[in-house]
């Protein structure tokens, strides 16, 4: 093997924060909520992966798991069809134990412990999908090499977002923040309700894998369910665990607000060179034909996918695959996801429509800023 | 197991009248609507229409070809029996040729063929543009009990002298051949695209290698020797958009016409009949406050903070702020930088146009000439580029250019 393969698994928790954004989740799941005109959020953990020559990864689906096999299907657009690894995706399943499938990241990878086992690559890398980030696997896990850590964990500096400690109670899910002495976590903070900045985890692991076989044997001996809450924080003491800090553009999605602002904060060209100046991320292919500006048209500030035909008035606006807006219609300060339609004379502001939500004629529609509206999946307004 | 139609595109020509933009790449592989290639359009038609095993004839600078078709996955033609060939020329025990005309790569790839042991062979060719359902022509000529058909298009009287014509009866039968006649019995153009029966092909194709005086042609040496023999030769009448985009001119007009599907140009929008291409993988497009977009097609990548009227721009094309572009085509990777003006022309891939360059004119009653920048090009500041241009090599700053 060259020097230059990363001799890493991945293993991606794509339903992870499902309970912040119930209804972007309704049809879905974290992973694949649709993000920056034409992807969906996996693309960024998942390209980033690839290009870091991770192509052994697992995807550990616990429900509402349809639109992400679909669009994942063999994984060939992120080049993870492999004869040696490649993409693949661990639905649950009960055990003959227990009827139920598993809750936490403890049961999920209790289930892949055999898969885990037959492996050779030395390191594990864990992460969730609600963070779209152009992320270096590879400094990561030299950096976990060089500090001889037991487990590395990455984490920004930043204050935790009000909503995200008003919503997240201990039964829907769990955020964590650290204290961090010499580079070593000496304390784990499970939804602290502390205001003010903190480095924040991002839920990304590095972990060499024969650990990782062992932590995750004991814990799911004792029915623990939770890595970070039932794993590592018992064993701050014994276990090094590292903490990496990233300072790279990066949105964590909480809400539907933050999902509606982290896709208006790429319309500053300044953020969008962030995120996407890096390696190229991927996403499926849907061969459309490139979008049509009709005479007529008028756009400012707009980012836009193929197949739109754009006859009206746009601003400040994202625009998925194949949105078509008609002659006189208005949109503004809107998110309109893939084959959404609004029809002529319609007049929109802070909207966030989901897939081929149709705005007939001549209906006004409007959020504000603080509260924008979201009209579900196949509805007509 | 035989396929019963496989297809054979002739992707070999040079292309010489796009100068600029053939330098170093065939003629198939030109860039074409916003995001696709011409050859897309060839081989979206097999696999819509059922077709999945297609040759492709290479000679000319394949290199930007070869990579570009790979394993065929765009294009749904990665099979395990079957799906996309590149076929070059290649040496054999005795001796080596170059594909000496259009009947002769086929006769070269006759093994190739027989592997598939097909009913039907369809010869296509990678410069066309054209929405068509391969698989009712051959409900055509199996109808007919044809051995040969050839897709025509009826062409105004007056432009009938410019083609390769073909005189039928009421039956649709072929009963003459007229290439580029002064004096039309027919307005039935060739297209170029015909469906053989095999045994038929394989024949002719070997008595016309056994011909030293023949010039290995289809137009010029197969059909007339079919004519000859009295062969079932029917004639398949084609109605819909079809655009040989063999000049500069012409693959300018083509572009251009996508801009009104409703009225001359070809319908990209049709879910039942996709045009396939390889992805650019960038980013959506990008359009900023103070742009200005009109009536044009943009795709991912392209970043616009100045002026874009009627116009086609490919991936990632950069129009820089007070940059103005009129009735062009500017192709993937161009940037325009800000205060140049670029009108009625062909920019191709990765060129650079320097700031307050001026390219191109739009056309007045004495010139409409397409000015046209070949790949990689810099146009340096303040340089300009008359309407009948062909640059091909960089331009530097403030230089003129006719």
């Amino acid at each position: 093997m060259l020097n230059s393969n990363t001799n890493a698994l991945g293993v991606i928790f794509p339903n992870s924060y499902d309970a912040l954004v119930p209804e972007l989740v309704n049809v879905r799941l974290m992973a694949s909520i649709p993000f920056a005109s034409r992807y969906r959020l996996i693309d960024f953990i998942l390209s980033s992966m690839a290009h870091c020559d991770i192509n052994k990864i697992s995807v550990m689906v616990n429900n509402n798991y349809h639109s992400l096999m679909d669009h994942l299907d063999s994984g060939r657009e992120w080049d993870l069809v492999r004869k040696n690894g490649g993409l693949h995706i661990f639905p649950p399943f009960a055990e003959k134990t227990s009827a139920k499938p598993y809750i936490g990241r403890v049961g999920a990878l209790a289930s892949l412990l055999d898969f885990l086992r037959d492996q050779k690559e030395k390191y594990v890398v864990i992460t969730d999908t609600n963070l779209v980030v152009n992320f270096d696997f590879k400094a990561m896990i030299q950096a976990h090499i060089d500090s001889g850590a037991d487990v590395t964990v990455a984490y920004n500096e930043q204050e935790i977002p009000e909503s995200l400690m008003k919503n997240l109670s201990n039964d829907k899910g769990f955020y964590y923040n650290f204290d961090i002495k010499d580079g070593r976590v000496t304390k784990i903070y499970v939804n602290s309700r502390d205001a003010g900045v903190k480095n924040f985890s991002m839920n990304i692991f590095v972990v060499e894998r024969e650990l990782l076989i062992d932590l995750i044997n004991t814990a799911s001996v004792r029915g623990q369910e939770y890595f970070e809450r039932d794993v590592l924080l018992p064993q701050l003491g014994k276990l090094n665990v590292q903490a990496y800090k990233y300072d790279g553009y990066m949105a964590r999605i909480w809400d539907t607000k933050s999902y509606f602002d982290e896709n208006m904060r790429l319309l500053d060209d300044y953020n969008l060179d962030a995120l996407f100046s890096g390696a190229p991320i991927y996403t499926k292919i849907r061969d459309d034909n490139p979008t049509r500006y009709i005479e007529g048209a008028k756009v400012q500030n707009v980012m836009a996918a193929d197949g739109c035909v754009i006859e009206g008035e746009v601003e400040n606006s994202v625009l998925f695959r194949g949105v078509k807006i008609a002659k006189g219609a208005r949109v503004k300060n809107s998110i309109l996801m893939q084959g959404s339609v609004v029809e002529a004379g319609a007049d929109i502001e802070y909207l966030v429509m989901d897939k081929n939500v149709t705005i007939t004629a001549g209906k006004e529609m409007k959020g504000t800023n603080t509260f924008p509206v979201y009209i579900g999946k196949f509805q007509t307004v | 197991m035989a396929k019963e139609m496989i297809a054979m595109l002739l992707a070999g020509g040079q292309g010489s009248r796009l100068y600029a933009l053939t330098q170093e790449l065939a003629k198939p592989a030109v860039p074409f609507g916003g995001k696709y290639r011409i050859i897309d359009f060839p081989l979206s038609n097999c696999v819509n229409s059922g077709i999945d095993t297609v040759g492709i004839l290479t000679q000319y600078q394949p290199l930007v070809l070869n990579e570009y078709i790979g394993n065929g996955q765009p294009w749904d033609l990665d099979r395990l029996y079957g799906g996309v060939h590149v076929l070059p020329p290649y040496q054999k025990a005795s001796g080596s040729d170059w594909y000496k005309g259009t009947a002769n790569a086929i006769y070269q790839n006759i093994s190739f063929i027989e592997r598939y042991d097909p009913e039907y062979v369809i010869i296509l060719s990678g410069d066309q543009i054209c929405k068509q359902d391969y698989s009712d022509f051959l409900k055509f000529h199996k109808e007919k009990n044809a051995e040969f058909s050839v897709a025509v298009m009826e062409v105004p009287w007056e432009e009938a002298p410019r083609f390769g014509l073909m005189v039928a009866d009421e039956t649709d039968r072929i009963t003459e051949f007229q290439e580029k006649p002064k004096q039309p019995k027919s307005n039935l153009a060739s297209m170029g695209i015909y469906i053989f029966n095999w045994d038929i092909l394989k024949k002719y194709l070997e008595e016309d290698e056994a011909d030293p005086n023949s010039e290995n042609d289809f137009g010029n040496n197969i059909i007339p020797n079919l004519l000859r023999d009295n062969r079932r030769m029917y004639a398949y009448r084609f109605n819909g958009y079809w655009k040989d985009v063999g000049t500069i001119a012409s693959l300018w007009e083509a572009n251009m016409e996508i801009l009104d599907p409703e009225h001359s140009g070809i319908n990209l929008f049709d879910e039942d009949w996709k045009i396939y291409s390889r992805n650019s993988g960038m980013n959506g497009h990008k359009i900023n406050t103070g742009a200005v977009v009109e009536n044009s097609m943009l795709t991912d990548g392209c970043r616009i903070k100045g002026t874009v009227k009627h116009s086609i721009l490919f991936a990632g094309v950069h129009v820089e702020e007070g940059a103005v572009i009129e009735d062009a085509v500017v192709m993937g990777g161009s940037t325009i930088k800000s205060g140049a003006v670029v009108k009625h022309c062909i920019v191709a891939e990765n060129v650079t146009i320097g700031e307050n360059a001026i390219v191109g004119a739009m056309p007045t009653e004495t010139e409409n000439g397409v000015a046209t920048i070949g790949s990689g090009i810099t146009i340096g500041d303040n340089a300009k580029i008359g309407p009948n241009a062909m640059i091909m090599r960089n331009v530097e700053g403030g230089e003129e250019k006719c």
